[in-house]
């Protein structure tokens, strides 16, 4: 699996420590070409424009919420890649941050990447965020007439589908 | 004027597409998804590492294996099961003709039915069922296979099997040919296809569009080759790209990816290694992330799989290619004649299902 050095990965998370150094929490490097940098959610517009203009990249596979009422949170992870820059190709870069369940409010990254519309409205219906500066945060998959809570919450339980 | 297209069946599946026209022409385009949302995300949760299989090949029944190597990729990871070579192979031979199948099913209906050439429909339609014929002689069933449990796939290559395959795929060689002949090289379909629909390199990276509709716009991007799996590292094959974008150059990529899968078959037989196909793999998923990835007939789909020591994934995430593509569609049906929408809707290959999930 592993074809190149994973120094590539480590140069990346070290580009993106030195530029913000307080911004970036924390960083897991899973093999060459998985990247996972946890982040402050009040400087994402700025680390998502570094990470696409200055690292390469260009689009967003897709966004995924995980709720953890544990910690009272709920997590926001950004899947990103380039197809423009055969260097990183092979990366997937998570961008990951960590939003007040009760309150989970975060700047809509569509500006920086145009491919995170779809998957913004999702996170924003089966999670409750709030995408601020979306231009079209409405429901997308449920039905019209369901009107409970985030389907996706952990505490919306389906019982008869078994224990969980 | 706002037109609904849809929901019952415009196409591919249940989806509706508001549009707003002027006259002959489309305006702008908003569409409405969902109509097939069954939750599959939140169901995943509630079942084991195991049956969760049969369940996450739904969205896309036509794409089944990939669907289900997408998933168990990541759960591998976790658990450090690693997939012997004749596994790896049989699971690369099942996922081409895979392809072959869905490209055939996409050929039939939404570039055979849409631009409304019955021949290539009856045509596509009966040679995929000559590959659903085999595909139920290796897996014991048609479309839904569950083939590839964590571990490595359920059944080694039955009796014959090697011997029928490579006759099909003789046959199929010569299919496509006839295939060009009165479909891709027909001037009909050129003219109602060609330049519609463009979509220009920047705008599809700009997009994050992935899969031929990706490919047809010149960006040589595929799983298969920047992050391999499988016995595609063994393998040759090339990487069919458009220049153009329109929808004829999507319609071009699926052709020439189908010639491609006949030559990754072909050897994959040929190389096919001796030794176990599976290995055990444990029930529970341990603790932790991992994102695993394929190419699917529709694109790059990448899944999240996270686990807590239970027997149950506590989040399947499933990114896939319709869903990825939709964002092309307001951007693409504009300023356009109606007539040519059902083209540019079937040049993407978008499956409802599957972006609904």
């Amino acid at each position: 699996m592993a074809s190149q050095s994973p120094s590539k990965a480590e140069d990346l998370v070290n580009t993106l420590k030195t530029r913000f150094p307080d911004a970036v929490k924390g960083s897991k490097v899973e093999g060459p070409r998985r990247i996972l940098i946890t982040f402050d959610k009040n400087t994402f517009l700025d680390i998502a424009a570094f990470v696409r203009d200055g690292l390469g990249f260009d689009h967003v596979k897709g966004i995924a919420g995980i709720d953890e009422p544990t910690h009272k949170l709920i997590k926001v992870l950004y899947f990103t890649g380039s197809f423009s820059k055969t260097e990183v190709e092979d990366v997937i870069l998570v961008l990951e941050t960590e939003l007040d369940r009760g309150n989970p409010v975060i700047a809509s990254a569509v500006s920086v990447w145009p491919s995170a519309h779809f998957h913004e409205r999702e996170t924003f219906e089966m999670f409750g965020v709030k995408f601020e500066g979306h231009p079209d945060l409405r429901k997308l998959l449920t039905l019209d007439n369901w009107d409970g809570p985030p389907p996706m919450l952990k505490d919306i339980k389906f019982p008869e589908m078994g224990q969980r | 004027m706002d037109v609904s297209v849809g929901p019952q069946h415009p196409g591919s599946g249940h989806v509706r597409l508001l549009m707003r026209v002027d006259g002959d022409y489309i305006v702008s385009i908003d569409p409405d998804i969902g109509y097939v949302h069954r939750g599959c995300e939140k169901i995943a949760e509630y079942r084991t590492a195991v049956s969760n299989i049969p369940h996450l090949e739904r969205p896309c029944i036509i794409d089944a294996i990939h669907l289900n190597w997408g998933y168990v990729l990541p759960i591998e990871e976790l658990q450090g099961v690693v997939v012997p070579p004749r596994g790896q192979y049989i699971s690369t031979i099942a996922a081409e003709m895979n392809r072959i199948m869905s490209h055939l099913y996409w050929l039939a209906i939404n570039a055979g039915v849409f631009s409304g050439h019955t021949t290539i429909f009856m045509y596509g339609f009966g040679d995929r069922d000559l590959f659903i014929e085999l595909m139920e002689m290796l897996t014991g069933a048609r479309l839904t296979y569950s083939f590839l449990p964590p571990g490595g796939p359920r059944r080694d290559l039955p009796a014959e099997f090697q011997k029928r395959l490579t006759q099909l795929l003789d046959y199929f060689e010569r299919r496509l040919v006839e295939y060009d002949r009165i479909f891709f090289s027909n001037p009909l379909v050129i003219a109602r296809a060609k330049g519609i629909g463009v979509l220009k390199r920047e705008e599809a990276i700009r997009l994050g569009v992935t899969g031929p509709v990706l490919r047809g716009s010149g960006v040589k991007y595929d799983v298969r080759k920047v992050e391999p799996y499988g016995a595609y590292s063994e393998l040759e094959f090339d990487v069919p790209t458009f220049e153009e974008g329109d929808s004829y150059a999507r319609f071009m990529v699926r052709f020439e990816e189908m010639k491609q899968s006949i030559r990754i078959i072909r050897q994959a037989l040929e190389k096919l290694p001796k030794g176990p196909i599976a290995r055990k793999a444990p029930l529970i998923i341990p603790e932790g992330e991992a994102i695993g990835r394929v190419e699917s007939s529709r694109g790059e789909l990448v899944y999240l799989v996270a686990g807590d020591n239970s027997d149950k994934p506590s989040r399947v995430k499933i990114m896939n290619g319709s869903f990825r593509n939709l964002v092309a569609m307001p951007y693409l049906v504009r300023n356009v004649h109606i007539a040519d929408m059902p083209i540019i809707y079937g040049g993407l290959d978008y499956w409802p299902v599957e972006a609904d999930r």
